[in-house]
């Protein structure tokens, strides 16, 4: 499903060269759900926007099912969630889900019907034409959520997304991202501080001086 | 509608608030610009009609003249008439003359009148002021109304016309004696120029003081509506014998006109700089706005925009304001064209200044004339300008890198 190999990613600090990522590699199956933990600065950010084709590697290659990994595939492949929830505050919350789809086509009663469905799965039915600074944080990142599974991706990418939220809230929203690309066969990337939450993933990966130890 | 007009539209008016102040304020901007645009190209346009209107109607659609005088003007006349589209055609002739009354002395032109034939071509009846075209015979005068008040004349009273021709005889040790001509009426076209410099008389009159016999310096013409003049003067010369012209009115006024032209246009231009100067706001809102969502646009690029998208967005929202500002700006500017003269009769009073404006301009009604063309031109320049407005921050968005944009505070 996903495939990414010698992922090598530096930065410029002032005139010293930062090496993050030393030739990571990593195959995440269809399905399959992967948890990613490691130190703050360890380069787990940087790592999963390489593989979500954000930013472009200085050495190695990402793709998905077999084809190169770019922006204009995205919409389709792939869903994200980020710490910050990065919802459109002019939008309420159905029509923020429906930005989503919107990305690939004027949505229809189909999508409409769908994202609906989406935010009642995350417990959200009563608040789809709520804006986002009428929702709580954790309802915000389970509007999120619902936005990263809206065009049904093979794939989510989730960077901390309980990072902003209590601990009852952030269990919730994990619970409902490991249960919702379950029931859906989604395959999920969790980056996570939280080793019950990576307890729960089926497999955990530590990223430690920019390779997985 | 493709998700970057949707979200333009959503983010210039936001769900659930009533009033979108951002948005208004600059739709307001463009607007003003486009309304002062509107008016005073209407009134420009309106004060160089007039000015058209007046020329015709002093010297007719086309004039026909001789290189020297023209002996058989009622040949001429007839050789005219047979060109389609000419109505009607007068004769004229007119030189400078000395005026004397008391101890004033003024050069203005005289003009003689062919009685018979004037009002076909000239509404010469709607200019004079207590007379009538009947009044006038070989003894009497009609002066132009500045003239008249600058001689200090009165109805009644007669003038001294000395000609040209006088100085000939002089030398020839003849003594002629300057006419005396009796004040019959005067006349208001309503051009300072010609009020101050016209002296009117009958043909045999004119022919008399300045020596043509029975020849005259050309004929004015009338031509149907809707009678393209120069086509018209193009016909004409064409059946003329050698020696003599035609030329439309549009020919002979060709600085004026084009002055007039240049005027407008001068004051299209000036006036364009207060809708680039709405531009330029609407850019820096737009600007403001880009760096305010800086991180919803990597959000976008997340969700899989390109960077062409994203630019049209911002592109779009330059276009809206562009759109509304110039629908609310037509409304505003024609809105207070059809209520210029209360506006004027208010602004007038409040200044006191009825006298002055009536004295001025002439017109106590402010001329107005609104042509397609001029609002077409307004709308694309206004439209041009705040779709270029929106260029920069549309650049300024587009080169924002989603990684950078995302991680940015
Ligand atoms: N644009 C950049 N320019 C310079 N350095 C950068 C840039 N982006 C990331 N870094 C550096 O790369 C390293 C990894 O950053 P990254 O955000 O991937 O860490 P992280 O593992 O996600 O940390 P955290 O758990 O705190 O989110 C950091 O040391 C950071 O300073
Ligand atoms: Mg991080």
């Amino acid at each position: 499903m996903l495939r990414a190999s010698g992922l090598k990613k530096s930065y410029l600090s002032g005139d010293r060269r930062i090496e993050v990522l030393g030739g990571v590699d990593l195959a995440v199956m269809a399905g399959e759900s992967v948890c990613i933990r490691g130190e703050s600065g360890s380069g787990k950010s940087t790592l999963l926007n390489l593989l979500a084709g954000l930013d472009a590697p200085d050495e190695g290659l990402v793709e998905w099912e077999g084809t190169e990994a770019t922006a204009d595939r995205r919409a389709r492949h792939l869903g994200m969630v980020f710490q910050s929830f990065y919802l459109i505050p002019e939008l309420d919350a159905l029509q923020n889900v429906l930005m989503a789809a919107r990305m690939l086509g004027v949505p229809g009663a189909a999508e409409r019907k769908r994202a609906a469905e989406l935010l009642a799965r995350v417990g959200l039915a009563e608040r789809t034409s709520h804006l986002p600074n009428q929702l709580s944080g954790g309802e915000r990142q389970r509007v999120a959520v619902a936005r990263a599974l809206m065009n049904a991706p093979r794939l989510v990418l989730a960077d901390e997304p309980t990072g902003n939220l209590d601990e009852r809230t952030g269990d919730a929203v994990v619970d409902l991202l490991l249960g919702v690309c379950r029931e859906t066969g989604t395959a999920l990337v969790l980056v996570t501080h939280n080793a019950a939450h990576a307890a729960k993933a089926g497999r955990a990966l530590f990223l430690h001086g920019g390779r997985f130890a | 509608m493709p998700w970057y007009l949707y979200l333009a539209l959503k983010q210039l008016f936001p769900t659930g608030r009533r009033f979108p102040f951002f948005t208004a304020i600059s739709i307001l901007g463009v607007a003003l610009g486009v309304a002062l645009l509107v008016v005073s190209t209407s009134v420009m346009a309106g004060f160089g009609h007039e000015i058209r209107r007046m020329i015709v109607d002093t010297q007719g659609d086309v004039q026909v003249r001789a290189d020297g005088l023209v002996a058989d003007s009622a040949g001429l006349a007839a050789t005219v008439a047979k060109v389609p589209g000419v109505v009607a055609s007068t004769r004229f002739a007119a030189g400078l003359v000395q005026v004397r009354f008391g101890d004033k002395r003024l050069y203005p032109t005289l003009q003689g009148v062919d009685i018979e034939h004037i009002n076909g071509v000239i509404p010469l009846d709607s200019y004079l002021r207590r007379a009538t075209l009947d009044d006038l015979d070989d003894d009497s005068v009609f002066l132009g109304i500045k003239l008249y008040d600058l001689l200090g004349a009165s109805i009644g009273e007669s003038i001294d016309v000395f000609s040209p021709m006088l100085l000939d005889d002089s030398r020839a040790d003849v003594v002629t004696l300057p006419r005396s001509l009796k004040i019959r009426g005067v006349l208001e076209i309503g051009h300072q120029a010609l009020d101050e410099s016209t002296l009117l008389v009958t043909m045999r009159t004119m022919q008399d003081i300045y020596k043509l016999g029975g020849a005259t310096k050309g004929l004015n013409l009338k031509l149907a509506d809707n009678e393209d003049p120069d086509a018209a003067a193009r016909r004409i010369n064409a059946v003329l014998p050698p020696g003599v012209h035609a030329a439309s009115w549009l020919t002979n006024n060709q600085d004026f006109l084009s002055i007039l032209q240049l005027e407008k246009n001068m004051i299209f231009i000036l006036l364009l700089f207060i809708v680039i100067v709405a531009g330029f706001s609407v850019t820096s809102s737009l600007l403001i706005s880009v760096v305010r969502k800086t991180r919803e646009i990597g959000l976008l690029g997340a969700l899989g925009a390109n960077p062409r998208q994203v630019a049209a967005c911002f592109c779009f929202q330059g276009l809206i304001i562009g759109l509304g500002g110039t629908v609310a700006g037509l409304a505003l500017g024609l809105g207070t064209l059809h209520y210029r003269n209360a506006i004027i009769t208010v602004f007038t009073k409040l200044t006191a200044s009825r006298e002055a404006m009536d004295r001025f301009y002439q017109f106590s009604q402010l001329p107005s004339w609104t042509t397609t063309s001029d609002l077409v031109l307004i709308v694309s320049c206004s439209v041009v300008i705040s779709t270029l407005a929106g260029l920069l921050p549309a650049w300024r968005a587009a080169k924002l890198k989603p990684v950078e944009a995302l991680r940015s505070e």
